[in-house]
């Protein structure tokens, strides 16, 4: 309740206009792809999973942050009603984004959670279990923790574990260690490609990220801290998960009131400066020859950094009037980054989907949602596979093994015939570094 | 009056009416209808909410809630626009029409859209953008994008074409409308059934204007034929500056006193003064000294000329013209200060970001300390300068950043005056604080002979009624003619 009050200005600003129900909503007439399954994809397109999947205003962000205002005034206490309202979002930030009044929907929507809970209102049994599991085990999908990296030996990769003198720590986060391996295994493969002298550490646990998420910030506090003193003799950690990455770089700062002690760094972020310094080059595979590729911009590596970067040069400003621009520059340069690979690939087409960048539209996966509404999760997913089928994607790339997961599975359960790869594992499943 | 608060039996009767998936009352989905901001302060959590679909389930829950005095707010979108919170306890039944957002037809031939009451300004938009670019729709400048057309224009809002046709309000034809009383109203021509929506007076005295500027107080909309307007493709905003709100007043006049071509061509006529562009950032990340906004090219006050056209001959002869009643005005001995007046040249940029629509224009305002109101007045054009310079003093003498937005109904037959309050609405005394500003300005509206629109249910409808009260009585006898058991957003317009 406490960081709930301490966000008790920021929060009145919202004043119901309800903008966050648009993708675009500063842009009206932008020309898009037309219709495809009953959508039209021009123009304003309405923004929130949860506020489509339901329909109830509680559902739709503007809802949620009275229901906070609510709460802070006494009109209404926690309860089950309250906690199924809340949780039921996918923390996505698109409705941020959208705000003109710069509500941090997303903070908000978390501190409500974790207030929620410690009000003596329990999780949601999906929620309760992942908890259980993280405690005992480190991971909240209930593998072994001895087991963590044991992809590491199956693929001959056991050069790097713990390795002495190494700068860079390559965190691989519990879903690429325990269900999207091959993400795991094609970032490793290809820093050992390019000479990157890397540690995998074996201690690693959980980054928190889900527990952040859904208002367990008592078991995400022990996880972070852990994490930090496992990797403070480290200068820089490499990431292939989007949502570990924002909670490395984008919560744990605001947890502990002061900087990381060391980088950090998505892989391809990484990749896509050494392609724009020419220092990797790609070749065609002619399996991949006129195949269109879109690209989904995970959340937590999208958006939510941006909605970071935009805070701090906010908080930095002394006339905001001037410094519109150096918000704008930053969002150009950093959305830019992961299609300066895609873009490099010879013998693709590269097609945007209608919803882009900030904009982009969510994988359903986030917030604790696919772990305790998988329905509603998968249907999502399934909703921008439809978009990607509505500019012809054969491909869809991404850079998160969460969005991946549940994007997959998605394609699977609702025939979109569209693969999903990470951009890393498509270069190493293709080869596509040129010697 | 007294109304009763609905319990388990009421919630199961209206789940009999439109299923269990869109009846509830449940307390945090309730809780998330709730809204104290923009247009009103004040507003009560309903208890129950539904989301009908149909204009015979409204029928059906009318008639019940009428039967049992319970009382019915219906609300179609975002602010503004068709967003009206319960305002008395028990807060009763909300009517959220979103799910009833079919576009059902656009008729270029007759210059006509039919929709539902929960279509959104922007999914008409992309709509029209995208099957009818020719034509737009008559969508307010500056009300969010999730404000719905029929809730705006039952609220006689501002559209993007006003300055030229008239109020918003104006854009209806004909109307389909249940009331409590259990009938379903057709009005204008739609009054015959074999008739197209074409005409809007109907088929003898109006009953349609009874309906109009409550927010719901009479019955629920559940279909309107609209107007739709060609969309020119030239277009531009020509701006003229100056030091002082007469300036700004009598140029903008001499141009709307027209009538005919150029007036016609400004479809929107809109000003302020320069704290209308301070106030949308944070109190704290904005320089507040005029200099500033000075060396950036804002006079102290400002009219935009927003001019629509169908050939670039007749775009730039109307700038033309524009200019040339500047400087003839600037010659005259009308003309207050003419060192001021100044044409304010705009980058590409800015006219493409002026020319947008549906925008989020209105909304920042919200970022300047935590929440804001927007106060509404009609005046006669030429008394909008003794607006402006009264309320920017009371705002002024409160601590209030005196923020004003002016603009032209119908060339200039009338003023739109807002003034935009931001304030801290996490604070008590700033919520008195407003109210008191309310007060004394309505005081002195009352008194000139303002009118307010949307009136605040606790100050601006009582004071403004008490000077009325043989209209109040037959406002009355309307209502109890619809609505009689008066359960239709009780509490709104001094009704009952």
């Amino acid at each position: 309740m406490e960081r709930l009050e301490v966000m008790k200005k920021e929060l009145y600003r919202c004043i119901h206009c309800k903008a966050c129900k648009f993708t675009y909503s500063g842009d009206p007439s932008r020309d898009g792809v037309g219709e495809h399954k009953g959508v039209l994809y021009e123009g304003m397109v309405p923004s929130c999973p949860s506020g489509l999947e339901y329909g109830w205003e509680s559902f739709w962000n503007a809802g949620r942050m009275w229901i906070a205002r609510c709460i802070l005034e006494g009109d209404l206490e926690f309860s089950e009603n309250v906690r199924d309202t809340i949780m039921q979002c996918i923390t996505c930030g698109m409705c941020e984004v959208q705000c003109e009044n710069k509500v941090p929907c997303v903070d908000i929507i978390e501190s409500l959670r974790a207030a929620c809970y410690f009000s003596g209102v329990p999780l949601i049994e999906k929620h309760e279990l992942v908890s259980k599991f993280v405690v005992e085990r480190n991971n909240p999908y209930g593998g072994d923790k001895d087991k963590r990296f044991e992809w590491v030996k199956e693929n001959g990769l056991e050069e790097y574990l713990d390795k002495k003198g190494a700068k860079i720590a390559y965190y691989v986060g519990c879903t690429a260690s325990y269900r999207q391996i091959n993400i795991a295994v094609a970032t490793c493969k290809i820093f050992k490609r390019l000479g990157i002298d890397f540690a995998l550490v074996t201690k690693e646990v959980c980054c928190g990220s889900p527990f952040f998420r859904i208002g367990r910030t008592d078991i995400s506090q022990d996880l972070m801290n852990t994490n930090l003193e496992l990797f403070k003799k480290y200068e820089m950690v490499l990431f292939s998960c989007a949502g570990c990455y924002r909670t490395f770089t984008v919560d744990y700062p605001k947890w502990i009131k002061k900087e990381l002690p060391f980088k950090t760094n998505h892989a391809f972020e990484l990749i896509s400066d050494m392609v724009k310094d020419g220092k990797i080059k790609f070749k065609e595979n002619p399996e991949l020859r006129g195949k269109v590729v879109t690209y989904h911009d995970p959340c937590h590596t999208g958006r939510h950094f941006f909605i970071d970067a935009q805070r701090k040069i906010i908080d930095e400003s002394k006339n905001l009037i001037f410094d519109l621009r150096k918000i704008n520059k930053w969002k150009e340069e950093w959305f830019e980054k992961p299609r300066i690979i895609i873009r490099a690939l010879p013998g693709v087409k590269f097609k945007e989907m209608y919803r882009i960048h900030e904009n982009s539209f969510c994988c359903g996966a986030g917030g604790g949602v696919r772990a305790g509404y998988p329905d509603f999760s998968l249907k999502t997913a399934s909703l921008r596979l439809d978009e990607a089928e509505a500019v012809g994607a054969d491909i869809m790339l991404t850079e998160c093994p969460f969005c991946w997961r549940n994007l997959d599975d998605a394609n699977t359960m609702f025939n979109h015939g569209i693969p999903v790869y990470g951009i890393l594992e498509l270069i190493d499943k293709y080869d596509l570094i040129a010697d | 009056m007294s109304y009763k608060k609905p319990d388990n039996k009421d919630l199961e009767a209206m789940i009999g009416i439109v299923g269990k998936n869109y009846a509830t009352a449940n307390d945090a989905i309730c809780a998330s209808y709730l809204s104290k901001s923009v247009m009103g302060l004040e507003a009560q959590i309903p208890d129950i909410v539904i989301r009908p679909k149909y204009p015979e389930e409204i029928r059906k829950i009318l008639v019940y809630c009428s039967q049992e005095k319970i009382p019915v707010s219906p609300i179609s979108g975002g602010l503004s626009g068709g967003f009206a919170c319960p305002l008395i306890r028990p807060g009763g039944v909300v009517l959220d029409l979103s799910r009833m957002d079919r576009i059902i037809e656009i008729d270029t031939e007759n210059r006509i859209a039919i929709i539902e009451p929960g279509v959104t300004l922007g999914q008409l938009w992309a709509y029209m953008h995208k099957h009818t670019p020719e034509y737009c729709p008559p969508i307010p400048d500056g009300a969010p994008p999730s404000s719905t057309v029929m809730g705006d224009a039952i609220d006689r809002g501002f559209s993007l074409v006003t300055s030229s046709m008239g109020p918003q309000g104006d854009i209806f034809m004909c109307a389909e409308v249940v009331i409590p009383r259990g009938d379903i109203l057709y009005t204008g021509s739609w009054a015959l059934p074999t008739a197209k929506p074409f005409y809007k007076y109907g088929i003898g005295p109006d009953l349609w204007s009874t309906l109009m500027g409550s927010q719901g107080t009479m019955g629920v909309i559940t279909k309107v034929a609209i107007k739709i307007f060609p969309h020119p493709e030239h277009k531009t905003v020509v701006v003229w500056g100056m030091s002082n709100p007469q300036d700004m007043q009598n140029l903008t006049w001499q141009i709307g006193n027209q009538e005919f071509g150029i007036a016609h061509h400004c479809v929107m006529v809109q000003g302020g003064n320069y704290p209308l562009v301070m106030t949308r950032w944070p109190k704290e990340k904005v320089p507040h000294d005029y200099e500033f906004y000075k060396e950036i090219g804002f006079s102290k006050w400002w009219m935009n000329f927003e001019v629509w056209a169908q050939t670039q001959e007749e775009l730039e002869y109307t700038e033309k013209r524009i200019d040339e009643f500047a400087k003839k005005f600037m010659e005259s001995k009308e003309c207050k200060d003419p060192k001021s007046i100044k044409k304010q040249e705009l980058h590409p940029k800015q006219i493409a970001s002026r020319l947008k629509k549906p925008n989020k224009i209105a909304i920042p305002y919200g970022y300047w300390e935590a929440g804001f109101l927007f106060i509404t007045w009609y005046t006669p054009w030429k008394d909008c300068a003794e607006f402006a310079e009264m309320y920017t003093k009371v705002l002024e003498d409160h601590g209030i950043a005196p923020v004003m937005w002016i603009a032209s109904v119908e060339r200039c037959r009338q003023a739109i005056c807002m003034p935009i309050i931001c304030f801290d609405s996490t604070k008590q005394e700033d919520f008195e604080k407003v109210q008191e500003i309310n007060r004394i300005t309505t005081e002195y509206s009352i008194k000139r002979g303002w009118l307010n629109y949307r009136p605040d249910p606790y100050i601006h409808a009582p004071m403004m009624y008490s000077q009325a009260g043989t209209y109040l009585k037959y406002l009355r006898e309307v209502k109890k003619m619809f609505d009689p058991n008066f359960i239709m957003h009780p509490g709104r317009l001094m009704l009952p």
